[in-house]
């Protein structure tokens, strides 16, 4: 059964992207059943991909122009329009 | 048609902090953020005509702005030819030549919101994401942390939906190793 973890390892990630085939799911579930080593990558992942998302919403939440790139920025509107 | 006060100043004044935010989330740059919310603007400006006035302007110029983003990244991964063969495998590492585990992930017992609330895991984070190869890091932050949809990523990075997943599952693989070597094994958990 341990032949297929490369396998199953890109069917994991997938699963972040898109939805698997039945066949896909049933192949998966099996092997997890299984393999502790693939339960504890798909739950690595998982767990990396939820703290990925958070990360984008907080980033930038204070980000503002600086007086400099909005002054710069009405400058550069004058001389092209 | 064109009013005054429809012009790119005042829309500079109104939306420019959320045109410049959405640029900064998907770009990491500000000199190159501010240049793409010029584009947008002065874009805008000179298509003012065509806004049918069904959305609200902020909208509108948002559109704008996410084309202009697209256009850049194309740019940017046609011009310094970051390509990735799929053929050139470096998942190979993680594996034995039968395909098992070479190097068995482990069981990591934190819960996501407390990793992302604890500072020196963000920077370790951050750190990994930067180290990944380049194409695979453009994906993986268009997808995973702006929250893209496959369709947008695949189209901006020009890749199929099949290469997509092979990049992404190469990021994958990468930053848990990475994550688990700087963070996870070394117990520096706060």
């Amino acid at each position: 059964m341990r032949h297929a973890c490369k396998k199953i390892s890109q069917l994991a990630s997938d699963r972040l992207d898109r939805p698997l085939s039945l066949l896909e799911r049933l192949k998966f579930k099996l092997h997890l059943s299984m393999c502790s080593h693939c339960r504890d990558f798909d739950h690595n992942i998982k767990l990396i991909h939820k703290v990925t998302a958070m990360m984008h919403t907080t980033d930038y939440g204070q980000t503002r122009l600086s007086e400099k790139q909005r002054q710069q920025l009405h400058n550069n509107l004058n001389a092209i329009k | 048609m064109k009013k005054v006060d429809d012009g790119p100043h005042s829309w500079l004044h109104e939306h420019g902090d959320y045109l410049y935010r959405f640029a900064m989330s998907r770009l990491h740059n500000e000199d190159l953020a501010a240049d793409m919310l010029q584009e947008t603007l002065l874009a805008g400006w000179k298509g003012f005509d065509k806004f049918a006035g069904q959305s609200s302007i902020r909208t509108w110029l948002v559109g704008i702005l996410k084309h202009k983003i697209i256009d850049h990244i194309r740019r940017e991964i046609r011009g310094r030819n970051l390509s990735e063969a799929v053929e050139n495998d470096p998942t190979s590492a993680y594996f034995n030549s039968n395909g098992s585990w070479s190097d068995a992930p482990a069981a990591w017992k934190e819960n996501p919101e407390d990793l992302f609330s604890n500072e020196q895991f963000y920077k370790t984070l951050e750190s990994c994401i930067n180290k990944l190869p380049e194409k695979q890091q453009i994906v993986f932050r268009m997808r995973d942390i702006t929250g893209e949809d496959t369709e947008t990523t695949c189209k901006t990075c020009d890749v199929t939906s099949t290469h997509l997943h092979v990049l992404l599952h190469r990021a994958r693989l990468a930053l848990r190793t990475c994550l688990n070597i700087h963070w996870f094994e070394r117990g520096n958990r706060s």
